[in-house]
């Protein structure tokens, strides 16, 4: 069995088979975040799933952007991090908040919010 | 970017199809096999339902087997496939840090203790930083590890420890309450399957049209036509060129490279002739690296994303302090039993010391 690797300098093309492999890992990790966020009760691990449904986002972009060898994808990855910041920030400035009215960060402590 | 494309390389794309059949039913066959990539789905699911936190912590431990079986089929059929369809395998890296950061995630939801589920967030974004380095991102990947790693799952960490409630004396075990039980769990995993099911059928199945670069032998370089003062700087440093010499500089301000031959032209600004050096004189260092083409595309491409950006991150930090200085009247009943709390305490702390 002769086995190439598709993973050769820089300019040298991937093929569309290497770019599923990663589009697969990188939708796996989305799920799974998106799974933490419905599951978990912890308004911290809830805020921690987003950012792996960012990092999943993120290989996607990368893994795009080697495909068409281009720079783009890298630059939209410098966004997505910097979106990340901006909303751990505020994130956990709410998470402290509502801890600070309830002594809990449980979810289910704010129940009295569903409309 | 408007660059000069040099004559004698098609600009026509071409439609790249993996198996070259143009049947609209097997389309995603080629990458793997549906029934593959259900049963793959459905044992992933189940595995990551039952190995959500619960009460029942041999059940967790089954259900992390299941996914653990998932994510191994998972890499066995898509390797097997890469491997008899004749198409080249992703570099062999890229199994083991696919394998690292699937089962980090897995175990960052399913962790019921907040600092571990912290640091196994940490575990997957090195392992993610891998398939970058892989995916010739070296720059990302290394900021990546210092923005994320570094700054932002710190102060993540800082929250879940200033967060936590001290565990009551009577408690057995450290896990706090909220996080013992997860919420709905076979319901969840069930969507977030569905969800990885249906998103990777309709990629594998567009992928095979995917127009691949148009001129791969441009990727690399063509930023230098774009930067003729970096290009005099690598020139002289290389000491191709002589006193009063300098690149010469096109219509439209980039430099007179030819990427593809490899001939710099060169103009001497006192006498104000010209020549042409050929590619056996082309230096090793004139050459763009990662960060040259990143920074280059950032600044030139995407100057209003970066204020956005900036406004984004300023916006945030305004929000945050203002969130963070509100001032909380506990209600009554809460400050009673936040009273109590530090009265047992400070008993207890005497007792320590009569004792």
């Amino acid at each position: 069995m002769d086995i190439t690797l598709a993973q050769l300098a820089f300019p040298e093309a991937v093929p569309a088979i290497t770019t599923a492999h990663y589009l697969f890992v990188s939708t796996a990790m989305f799920a799974m975040g998106l799974v933490g966020f419905l599951t978990r009760k912890n308004m911290i691990i809830m805020f921690l799933c987003t950012e792996l449904m960012f990092q999943g986002a993120g290989l996607a972009l990368i893994a795009f952007g080697r495909h068409h060898l281009a720079a783009d994808g890298q630059t939209f990855v410098i966004f997505v991090l910097c979106v990340a910041a901006a909303e751990a920030a505020m994130a956990l400035a709410l998470v402290v908040l509502l801890f600070r009215h309830k002594e809990t960060l449980s979810a289910q402590a704010w129940k009295e919010l569903n409309g | 970017m408007g660059l000069p494309i040099p004559d004698g390389i098609s600009s026509a794309r071409r439609r790249v199809s993996i198996s070259g059949t143009t049947d609209e039913e097997n389309a995603v066959d080629p990458i793997i096999s549906p029934i593959a990539l259900y049963l793959i789905c459905v044992l992933g699911a189940i595995g990551l339902g039952v190995a959500l936190p619960r009460r029942n912590k041999a059940l967790e431990i089954t259900g992390g087997l299941l996914f653990a079986a998932a994510v191994g089929l998972a890499v066995l059929v898509f390797a097997l496939r890469a491997t008899n369809s004749g198409q080249p395998l992703p570099n062999y890296f890229f199994y083991p840090f696919a394998i690292l950061a699937l089962g980090a995630s897995a175990r960052m939801i399913t962790h019921p203790r907040p600092v571990y589920s912290a640091l196994y967030f940490i575990l997957t974004i090195i392992a993610s930083c891998g398939m970058y380095l892989l995916l010739s991102a070296e720059f990302m990947a290394f900021a990546l590890v210092i923005i994320y790693a570094g700054a932002i799952l710190i102060t993540y960490l800082f929250v879940i420890m200033l967060a936590t409630q001290a565990p009551s004396s009577g408690a057995e075990s450290f896990v706090n309450e909220t996080d013992a039980v997860a919420r709905e769990p076979i319901l969840a995993a069930g969507i977030g399957f569905v969800l990885l099911a249906i998103l990777t059928t309709a990629m594998f199945r567009g992928i095979g049209d995917l127009p691949t670069a148009p001129h791969p032998e441009l990727a690399q370089d063509s930023v230098l036509l774009s930067l003729p003062a970096k290009v005099d700087r690598i020139l002289d440093r290389a000491g191709v060129l002589e006193e009063h010499e300098r690149v010469v500089r096109n219509q439209d301000g980039t430099a007179a490279l030819d990427i593809v031959s490899r001939t710099i032209t060169i103009e001497n600004t006192d006498l104000h002739t010209t020549r042409v050096v050929g590619a056996d004189q082309w230096p090793e260092s004139l050459s763009a690296g990662n960060l040259d083409r990143l920074g280059y595309n950032l600044m030139h491409d995407h100057p209003m994303t970066i204020e956005i950006a900036g406004i984004i991150l300023l916006m945030a930090m305004l929000g945050a302090v203002v969130l963070a200085r509100k001032h909380i009247e506990l209600e009554d009943d809460l400050k009673a039993a936040q009273a109590r709390k530090l009265g047992e305490s400070m008993n207890q702390t005497a007792e320590a010391g009569n004792a």
